[in-house]
């Protein structure tokens, strides 16, 4: 891969009390790549990304951003945060504020821009996603599919360079999984930087440009879909592909 | 004084109780009304000012240590929490009359010469903030954890994620205890008849110890009470109702064609 690598991910540990979750993990995230996590539950795929997050701090091993660690201080923090935005299983859209509201948040309180950029974004950003009309309704008045559209508008108005996406459809109704996609899918077509936790595997096939299987803590397998999942390497990989396939 | 009393014929100890009470609230009006402000002024500011400290108490309670902070912030948030803990448990286990007493007397035996009602106030204050801190903290913790991720994830601090997040969350769902508490103040103020603070109460004991009637002058401030609480409870559900309620929103159609 020519491109600079945007985020690098350097013999990270992560251990809940005694038991270790995440176990010398390894990899770089190059701009315009649409990298999908694929792997049972459990196998520490999320706990990367809100690693990667900074939600959870690494016990050891260290998240790089352009060739620069970054620490666990408020400001660092902040100014990376900020720029690699996160969208999650329970879409987290804040319940005190309108879908406007909710997008302009940020814009406002975190980057400092005038309260008509931030309108501007918000809009622009909420039609990409078909949710403009809503801009007056509440959260909690919102279908699932609607939320979650709204919480990647949310995060497409900080303008991001990396967007990660912990299981987004996971907490859908299956008729609403679709709608949700299709977004990400433009996102990708876009040239965003994504990295996506998810269990839909005709998705991660089909748009991502390579695929990490992780199973107990462990990158397993790194390759390009096609041939992670024609002819993988690791058995692991392959009894996993299997399972999946058969359900 | 006695130019602001009514002159009005004065019953006889034959006349029966409601003509009393019915000449104790015409005669002493003005000061039972002046006495009425004096337990809002008292129970309104107390209980505002309380319900901040009670916040401030609540976000310390709900501080927690991580591992990964640096030795100088645990510290400091240990340090914290020990002065709000012993500040709770004092106020909550010692009845207020007490802390009235103990906290007028000692500030003016120290040169400190603080007013009767600047005392009530301050012991109110201090009193909601030791209850109310226990509330907040439990309004804290029945925000989803989702809600500051969500803040903290695009770059938003802790601080800025309970202010703007977490605590307008916690205060819809806190605030018919807040009601709660304000009610139950007004009630209390009744107390600091024993510092001189020149509220009902104390107004009551004046007016029945002139006549020695003092089961028609407690009557009159009983009714005062019982229509101060009956009105402020009645506006505390409509809030409540007001603040539940989700409005229905507008499509906003001038979005619609690019949908």
């Amino acid at each position: 891969m020519a491109e600079e690598a945007v985020i690098q991910v350097e013999n990270l540990v992560k251990n809940f009390g005694d038991h270790e979750v995440l176990k010398k993990i390894d990899f770089e995230v190059h701009k315009g790549e649409v990298i999908c996590i694929i792997g049972s539950s459990g196998s520490g795929k999320s706990t990367l990304l809100r690693c990667i997050n900074h939600l959870e701090h690494p016990t050891s091993g260290s998240i790089l951003f352009h060739g620069k660690e970054i620490h666990n201080t408020q400001k660092e923090l902040s100014d990376y945060r900020a720029r690699v935005g996160m969208v999650f299983q329970s879409f987290n859209l804040f319940a005190n504020m309108t879908v406007l509201e909710n997008c302009m948040f940020g814009v406002q309180k975190i980057l400092h821009l005038d309260k008509k950029e931030a309108k501007k974004r918000a809009i622009q950003h909420l039609q990409e996603v078909g949710m403009a009309v809503y801009i007056h309704a509440m959260p909690s008045q919102l279908s699932g599919g609607q939320k979650q559209r709204v919480a990647i508008a949310r995060a497409l108005c900080m303008n991001p360079e990396v967007l990660l996406f912990d299981e987004p459809t996971s907490a859908l109704d299956p008729e609403m999984v679709g709608e949700v996609l299709n977004v990400m899918k433009e996102l990708a077509k876009e040239g965003l930087t994504m990295l996506i936790v998810t269990h839909e595997m005709a998705f991660a096939k089909n748009v991502s440009s390579r695929v990490i299987f992780m199973d107990n803590g462990y990158v397993v397998e790194d390759e390009s879909p096609d041939i992670l999942f024609t002819n993988p390497k690791n058995e692991r990989t392959r009894e996993f592909l299997k399972r999946y396939m058969e359900d | 004084m006695n130019a602001l009393l009514l002159e009005l014929a004065t019953p006889t100890a034959a006349d029966g109780t409601f003509t009393w009470v019915w000449f104790m609230a015409r005669k002493y009006a003005h000061m039972f009304w002046t006495a009425t402000l004096v337990t809002l002024l008292v129970a309104v500011v107390g209980t505002l000012l309380g319900f901040v400290l009670g916040f401030a108490v609540g976000v310390v309670e709900n501080m927690k240590i991580h591992p990964e902070d640096s030795a100088a912030r645990k510290a400091v948030t240990r340090i914290l929490k020990i002065i709000v803990g012993i500040y709770v448990e004092i106020f909550r286990d010692t009845p207020m009359i007490v802390q009235g007493m103990v906290i007028y007397y000692g500030l003016r035996q120290n040169n400190f010469m603080i007013t009767s009602i600047a005392a009530g106030i301050l012991v109110t204050v201090l009193n909601t903030g030791a209850y109310m801190g226990e509330t907040v903290r439990g309004g804290i913790d029945s925000v989803d954890p989702g809600q500051e991720e969500g803040a903290l994830a695009m770059g938003m601090s802790h601080a800025g994620a309970m202010l703007y997040i977490i605590l307008p969350q916690a205060l819809k769902n806190i605030f018919p205890e807040m009601g709660n508490t304000f009610l139950n103040n007004l009630k209390m103020t009744s107390v600091l008849n024993v510092i001189g603070v020149s509220e009902l109460f104390l107004m009551a004991k004046t007016a029945g110890g002139a006549y020695y009637k003092y089961y028609e002058a407690y009557l009159v401030i009983a009714i005062i009470y019982l229509i101060l609480c009956f009105v402020l409870n009645r506006v505390f559900l409509a809030i409540e109702r007001k603040l539940k309620e989700t409005k229905n929103y507008e499509l906003a159609t001038e979005y619609l064609v690019d949908d």
